[in-house]
C-alpha cells in the first residue's frame, strides 16, 4: 500500500477530481490492483462522488459497465470503496465488480499518470516501429508498458489503431496525437512535459500572487 | 422433455431423456468422457475446459459432449484419432499449467486430472511444450481449507456453487486471458472475504487447488 | 399500415431538406474531413485558419465539417464548392494553404489546380474520380456519402435520398423485406460473411414477446478503422438500416455496441439519435405507421473478444464479457434471453441501398456469392492508404497496384496480410484470386473485419505472425483452455524464434498446435488466431529456417539478431548526426575520427539510420549480428 501526499489530496479534493493525486512509493503501478492507501476524509469524498452517479443513473445490472465508466470518468479511476458501494447498491457479490474492472482494458482500479501516454501497436505503427517507440519510453521512464511512474506523472499504455496509420509511428499523450516519432522526438516530448509543468507552477503561482495582491488592494 | 430417445455411443444402444447432454448420458452409463468444467445443474455449460470432445456421426469436426443434447437416433464415438489429438493437447496444455507433485497433493488419486490420464493413456510430462512453472502463494487463512492457486485449472465449478448454490459471492474471474485467475474481491485472503466456510466449493474442485485440511 | 401517411411524411421531411440544401449550394461551401484521422492530421488549424481567412475577407461562404474519405495519405482534406466552378478536393491543406485557397479561390477564383487532387463532378478544367486508375476500380456503395454531407445534419442525408428506404420498407410486409434480403444473398461484413436473410428470417420466426437488434460497432482489429469512419461520416446510413432490420424482425429496442475509444463516433451517433427522434424516425409511431422502435449506444470497455457476439451480449448484461458456447444463437437466445439480432456497422449500411435501389442492382455487383462490395483500410507499404471499397471479386492486384498505387519507394512487394489477427499473410503468388468470401478462406485469409496491410522486402514475416498473435494472446478472455494456454506457448515459442532461440522442432509444433487451437477453441477468436502464424508458415517457411538455422533475419527487422555497423569507408569524419542522434550514447569517435558502435549499448532503435545524412549512408544493419564482429575484424 501506498500513501500519498495529503496537501494534494486536499488541492485535488477541491478540483473534484483525483486524477492527478502524487503519491509517494516505490511501486510501479499495475492497473489491475488495488495499490492505494485512502487517506482521511477520501473515502467520504469518493463515496459522496459515486451516491450521486447512483442517483441519477439506473441501478441494475445490465448498467453496471456504463456506472463504471461514469465513476471513472468523474475519479480518474476505480477506488476500492466505489465498487463495493456499487456492488451493494446493485445488489451482487462484490467480487463479480472487481472481476469486470479488471478485466476491461479502460477499467483501471488506481490513478493513471498525469499524463497518460498510449503508444499505438496498431498494424501499421508496428511495421514501422512502433515497438522501438514504446522501448524508449520505457527506458526513459524505468517503467514497463501497463504501469504508472512512482511519482503518478506519466502512465504508459499500448493502444489498438487510433486511425492515424498515415502518420506511424503514433502515440496519444492525454488527448492529443503525435505522429511520425523517433526516439529522439520521444525524449524531446518527455522534456515538454517538464516544461509545461514548470510553466504550469509558475502560473500558479503568479496566479495566488495576483489573487493575494486583490486581496490587499 | 421425458422423451426417451435412442443414441448409440460406441455401438452400444442407449435410452436416455430427450434434450440431456450427452456428457451425462455417457456417464451415467459408465462411458468415460474426459471433463473438467461441466456441471450437471448447470444449465448453460461453460465448456471451458474442451476435454469432452467426442465424434459424432455426420458433423466433420469432434464436438464438445457437455453441450450435445441427445437426439434420437445420434451416433456417437467417444475416440478417433481427431478427437485423441485434441483431447491430448488440451490434456498437455493444462499440466503445463498445473503445479505438478501428485505425491505431496491432497488430491493425489481423487484428481480428475489423475484419472483422465490414466484412462487416456496421457503422460505428465510433455515433450512439446514448456511448463510455465506456476509458483503462486497458498491462501491458508480459512480453517477449514487451502486454496492453492497454482493447482487451479480454471475450471469455474467453484465460482459458480459459489453463486449459485452457497450463494455467497465470495470468489470469482478476475483479470483475463493468461492472467484468468480466481480471486476474492481486491485478491485478498479467503479470511478477508464473505466467505462463510460452508465447503461447497472445495467439494467441487476436481483438482487439489481447492482442499480440506486434515 | 397508414403507408400513405408515411409516404407523405417522409416526403415532406425530404422536401424541405432539399430546400434547405439549395440554398445553402446557391453559397460557397467549403468542407473539412474532420473524422478521427482528419484531426490527427491537424485538420482543426485548418479549419481555424479558414474560419478566420473567410471572416477577415468577409466573404460569404461556410465552413462544413464533414467526415472521412478516405484518403488518408492526404489528410487533411478540404473540399470546396463554389458556385459557377466544379467541386474541388484538396489534400494537405495545412494553415498556409487554407489561407492561400481563401485567398486565390475564394476572393480571386483561382482554383490553384496545382494543389487539387481530384473534382467531383465532370467539368472542362480537372480529372475526376473515374480519370485516375483508382476510379475505375473502386465501386462505392457505403462509403459513397462519407465525407461529403455533414454527419451532424439530418438535413444532409435526408436530401441525398436519405431514409427513403425506410419509407419505402413501411409499405411492404417485414416478410417481404426479409425475403428481399435474402434474395440480395447479403452477406455479414462483421467476419464471418454469414447469409444476412437467415439470420433475420431465424430471428423473425423466433416466438417471444419482446426481441433485440444490436448493431455490432466493437471494431477491435488493432489496423482497421472503417466501422468508426462509417459512424463518424454518415451515421444516418447505419440507424436507417437498423431501424429497417427492427421492422423486419420485429424488435423493439435497438442497441449500437461502440468502442469508448471512438469517442467521436459516439458523440456523433448520439447527435443523430437525436436528429432522428425529432423528426419522428425513431422513438414512438415512426413515420405516423404503428411502428414503434428506439435505438440506445451501448459503450464498450475496450476487449477485442467483446466484438463476438455472445460476449457482447454478456457484456451488455453487466457480466464478465467471456463467450458462451453456440448453440443457442442469439437470434434464438440472446440479450435479456431473447431473440436478438446482432449485425456488423458494414452489414447494415448496405441494407438501405438493397431495399431503395432494388435487389437485381445489388446483385449486380461482385460476384455471384459474394454479392456487392468489400471495404478495406488499406495500409502498410502502399502509396495510397486509406479506405477503400471495391466491388467482390476484383483481384488483390488490382486492389494494391491500382486502387493503392503499389508499393513505394521501389521496394519489393512481398506478402498482404488480409483480416487482421484472425487473417492470413498472402505472397505474391496469391495476388491474382479475387477478394471474396470463399476464395480468401481457400487461401488460408479470411475476409475478416477488412484490414488490409500490404508488407514489402523490409517486413519480417516470422515478426508479423508474432505480433497478431501477441495480439490475440493479450486480447484472448482466458476462458477455454486452447486459447488461453496454446495461444500462450506460441506466442513463447515465436518469440523465441525472432530472438534466435528456437529449434527447427518449433515449426512442426506450432503447426500442429495451431491446428487444435483452430479446432478445438469455444470462440472465433480462439478459432482464427492461429491463422497468421499458419499461413506464414505455410508461405514463408524459408524465413522461419533462416532465424532457427542461421540466427539471421532476412528482413533485418528482428532485433535480437541485428547489429548496426557504421561503413568506415563511407562515415564522414566531420559529421556527428549519427553521436547526437543516439538515445544511449553508444556511437563514440574513434582515434581517427570515424564514427562507431558500441554494440553492448546499442538498442538497436534505428535513430542513427535515420540520422546519417543521405549522401553518406554509412550506418548499415546487419544480420546476423555477429557480422558486425567479422566486418571490425576484416577493418582492423
Ligand atoms: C473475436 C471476435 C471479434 C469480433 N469482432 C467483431 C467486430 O469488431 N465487429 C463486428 O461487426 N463483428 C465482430 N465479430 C463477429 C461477430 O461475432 C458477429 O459475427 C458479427 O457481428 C455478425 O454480424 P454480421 O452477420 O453482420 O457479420 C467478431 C467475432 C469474433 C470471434
Ligand atoms: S477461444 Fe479464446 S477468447 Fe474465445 S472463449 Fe476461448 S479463451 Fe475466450
Ligand atoms: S466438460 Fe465439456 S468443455 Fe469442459
Amino acid at each position: 500500500m501506498l500513501r500519498r501526499n495529503i496537501d494534494v489530496f486536499e488541492e485535488c479534493k477541491n478540483k473534484a477530481l483525483l486524477k492527478f493525486v502524487i503519491m509517494l512509493g516505490e511501486l510501479n503501478c499495475v492497473k489491475e490492483m488495488f495499490l492505494l492507501e485512502l487517506l482521511e476524509g477520501e473515502k467520504e469524498f469518493i463515496l459522496e462522488q459515486v451516491s450521486e452517479i447512483l442517483k441519477n443513473n439506473r441501478t441494475e445490472r445490465e448498467n453496471l459497465v456504463p456506472l463504471l465508466q461514469k465513476v471513472q470518468g468523474v475519479l480518474g479511476y476505480l477506488p476500492e470503496p466505489a465498487i463495493e458501494k456499487i456492488a451493494k447498491t446493485i445488489d451482487i457479490p462484490a467480487v463479480d465488480v472487481f472481476g469486470l474492472a479488471t478485466f476491461y482494458n479502460q477499467l483501471r482500479l488506481n490513478p493513471p499518470g498525469k499524463y497518460q501516454i498510449k503508444v499505438c501497436m496498431g498494424t501499421a505503427c508496428h511495421m514501422i516501429g512502433g515497438q522501438i517507440i514504446l522501448e524508449s519510453f520505457e527506458r526513459r521512464l524505468d517503467i514497463v508498458e501497463g504501469e504508472t511512474t512512482p511519482d503518478r506523472k506519466c502512465s504508459l499504455e499500448r493502444v489498438a489503431c487510433v486511425g492515424c496509420c498515415a502518420i506511424a509511428p503514433v502515440v496519444v499523450v492525454n488527448e492529443f496525437i503525435e505522429g511520425s516519432l523517433t526516439p529522439t522526438r520521444v525524449d524531446g516530448i518527455l522534456l515538454q512535459f517538464d516544461g509545461d509543468d514548470q510553466e504550469e507552477e509558475a502560473g500558479e503561482q503568479e496566479q495566488e500572487q495576483e489573487s493575494e495582491g486583490g486581496q490587499d488592494s | 422433455m421425458s422423451d426417451k430417445v435412442t443414441i448409440t455411443i460406441d455401438d452400444c444402444k442407449i435410452t436416455a431423456p430427450e434434450g440431456e447432454k450427452l456428457l451425462w448420458v455417457a456417464l451415467d452409463n459408465d462411458i468415460y468422457i474426459p471433463n473438467l468444467c461441466a456441471l450437471k445443474e448447470k444449465d448453460r455449460p461453460s465448456a471451458s475446459c474442451r476435454l469432452c470432445f467426442v465424434e459424432v456421426k455426420g458433423i466433420s469436426d469432434p464436438v464438445t459432449a457437455c453441450t450435445l443434447p441427445v437426439t434420437e437416433g445420434l451416433v456417437v464415438k467417444t475416440r478417433s484419432p481427431e478427437v485423441d489429438r485434441l483431447v491430448k493437447t488440451a490434456f498437455e496444455l493444462l499440466i503445463t499449467d498445473h503445479r505438478l507433485g501428485c505425491k505431496k497433493c491432497p488430491a493425489n488419486n481423487s484428481c480428475e486430472l489423475q484419472k483422465i490420464s490414466k484412462e487416456r493413456g496421457l503422460k505428465y510430462k510433455s515433450k512439446r511444450f514448456k511448463p510455465f512453472e506456476k509458483d503462486e502463494p497458498i491462501d491458508e487463512s480459512m480453517e477449514q481449507f487451502i486454496f492453492d492457486r497454482s493447482r487451479c485449472v480454471l475450471c469455474g465449478r467453484c465460482v459458480w456453487v459459489d453463486h449459485h448454490v452457497a450463494e455467497v459471492g465470495a470468489i470469482g474471474f478476475s483479470l483475463r486471458g493468461i492472467k484468468r485467475k480466481v480471486t476474492t474481491f481486491g485478491d485478498y485472503d479467503l479470511a478477508d472475504s464473505p466467505c462463510t466456510e460452508c465447503g461447497e466449493c472445495v467439494k467441487v474442485c476436481p483438482v487439489g487447488a481447492l482442499s480440506f485440511n486434515e | 399500415m397508414s403507408s400513405d401517411k408515411s409516404a407523405e411524411k417522409y416526403l415532406n421531411l425530404k422536401t424541405k431538406a432539399k430546400e434547405k440544401m439549395e440554398s445553402l449550394n446557391e453559397k460557397t461551401v467549403v468542407m473539412v474531413g474532420a473524422a478521427t484521422c482528419g484531426k490527427a492530421a491537424g485538420v482543426i488549424d485548418t479549419r481555424e485558419a479558414l474560419k478566420d481567412e473567410i471572416e477577415k475577407k468577409g466573404i460569404d461562404a461556410q465552413v462544413v465539417e464533414v467526415g472521412c474519405m478516405g484518403f488518408c495519405y492526404a489528410e487533411p482534406i478540404v473540399v470546396i464548392s463554389k458556385p459557377g466552378f466544379p467541386s474541388l478536393c484538396y489534400g494537405s491543406v495545412d494553415e498556409g494553404l487554407a489561407v492561400r485557397l481563401v485567398e486565390d479561390y475564394l476572393v480571386n477564383d483561382d482554383p490553384c489546380f496545382e494543389y487539387a487532387l481530384v473534382a467531383l463532378e465532370p467539368n472542362d478544367y480537372f480529372p475526376v474520380f473515374t480519370d485516375f486508375p483508382r476510379g475505375v476500380y473502386e465501386k462505392k456503395i457505403i462509403l459513397e456519402q462519407c465525407g461529403f454531407i455533414d454527419p451532424e445534419d439530418i438535413d444532409h442525408y435526408l436530401a441525398e435520398d436519405g431514409y427513403e428506404a425506410l419509407a419505402k420498407t413501411f409499405e411492404i410486409q417485414p416478410e417481404e423485406v426479409i425475403e428481399s434480403i435474402k434474395e440480395s444473398k447479403l452477406r455479414g461484413r462483421g467476419g464471418a460473411g454469414f447469409p444476412a436473410g437467415i439470420k433475420w428470417d431465424v430471428c423473425s420466426k423466433a416466438q417471444d414477446d419482446s426481441k433485440y437488434v444490436i448493431c455490432n460497432a466493437d471494431e477491435g482489429d488493432p489496423g482497421a478503422f472503417m466501422d468508426r469512419s462509417i459512424l463518424e461520416s454518415n451515421p444516418h446510413q447505419v440507424i436507417e438500416g437498423l431501424i429497417i432490420s427492427a421492422y423486419a424482425v420485429g424488435a423493439s429496442k435497438g442497441y449500437i455496441y461502440v468502442r469508448s475509444e471512438y469517442p467521436q463516433a459516439v458523440r456523433r451517433v448520439e447527435t443523430a439519435l437525436e436528429q432522428a427522434r425529432e423528426k419522428g424516425l425513431l422513438g414512438d409511431s415512426i413515420l405516423e405507421t404503428d411502428f414503434s422502435f428506439d435505438i440506445e449506444i451501448f459503450e464498450g470497455s475496450g476487449a477485442f473478444v467483446c466484438g463476438e457476439e455472445t460476449a457482447l451480449i454478456n457484456s451488455m448484461e453487466g457480466i464478465m464479457g467471456v463467450p458462451e458456447h453456440r448453440p443457442p444463437f442469439p437470434a434464438s437466445y440472446g440479450f435479456r434471453g431473447k431473440p436478438t439480432l446482432i449485425n456488423n456497422v458494414k452489414t447494415l449500411s448496405y441494407v438501405p441501398h438493397i431495399i431503395r435501389k432494388g435487389v437485381e442492382w445489388f446483385k449486380s455487383i461482385g460476384t455471384s456469392d459474394s454479392p456487392g462490395t468489400a471495404v478495406f483500410a488499406l495500409v502498410g507499404k502502399v502509396e495510397y492508404t486509406g479506405l477503400v471499397e471495391v466491388p467482390m471479386g476484383t483481384s488483390l492486384r488490382n486492389l494494391i497496384y491500382d486502387v493503392g498505387g503499389g508499393v513505394p519507394d521501389e521496394k519489393d512487394f512481398k506478402a498482404v496480410q488480409i483480416g487482421g489477427p484472425s487473417g492470413g499473410c498472402l505472397p505474391e503468388s496469391a495476388l491474382d484470386i479475387p477478394i471474396d468470401f470463399d476464395s480468401l478462406h481457400e487461401a488460408g485469409a479470411i475476409m475478416g473485419s477488412g484490414g488490409l496491410v500490404v508488407l514489402n522486402e523490409d517486413d519480417c514475416m516470422v515478426e508479423i505472425a508474432r505480433y497478431f498473435l501477441d495480439f490475440t494472446q493479450k486480447e484472448s478472455c482466458g476462458k477455454c483452455t486452447f486459447c488461453r494456454l496454446g495461444t500462450k506457448h506460441m506466442l513463447d515459442m515465436l518469440g523465441e524464434i525472432t530472438r534466435g532461440e528456437g529449434e527447427l522442432n518449433h515449426l512442426d509444433t506450432l503447426r500442429e498446435l495451431g491446428e487444435d487451437i483452430k479446432k478445438g477453441s469455444l470462440c472465433g477468436l480462439g478459432k482464427t488466431a492461429p491463422n497468421p502464424v499458419l499461413t506464414t508458415l505455410r508461405y514463408f517457411k524459408d524465413e522461419y529456417e533462416a532465424h532457427i538455422k542461421e540466427k539471421r533475419c532476412p528482413a533485418l527487422m528482428c532485433m535480437h539478431l541485428l547489429g548496426f555497423y557504421i561503413i568506415p569507408e563511407r562515415c564522414s569524419k566531420f559529421c556527428s548526426a549519427c553521436v547526437g542522434s543516439c538515445p544511449t550514447e553508444a556511437i563514440y569517435t574513434r582515434d581517427d575520427q570515424l564514427k562507431a558502435i558500441d554494440q553492448e549499448k546499442c538498442v538497436k532503435c534505428n535513430s542513427c539510420l535515420f540520422a546519417c545524412p543521405p549522401e553518406f549512408y554509412a550506418v548499415e544493419k546487419l544480420s546476423p549480428a555477429e557480422l558486425v564482429e567479422e566486418r571490425e575484424r576484416e577493418q582492423g
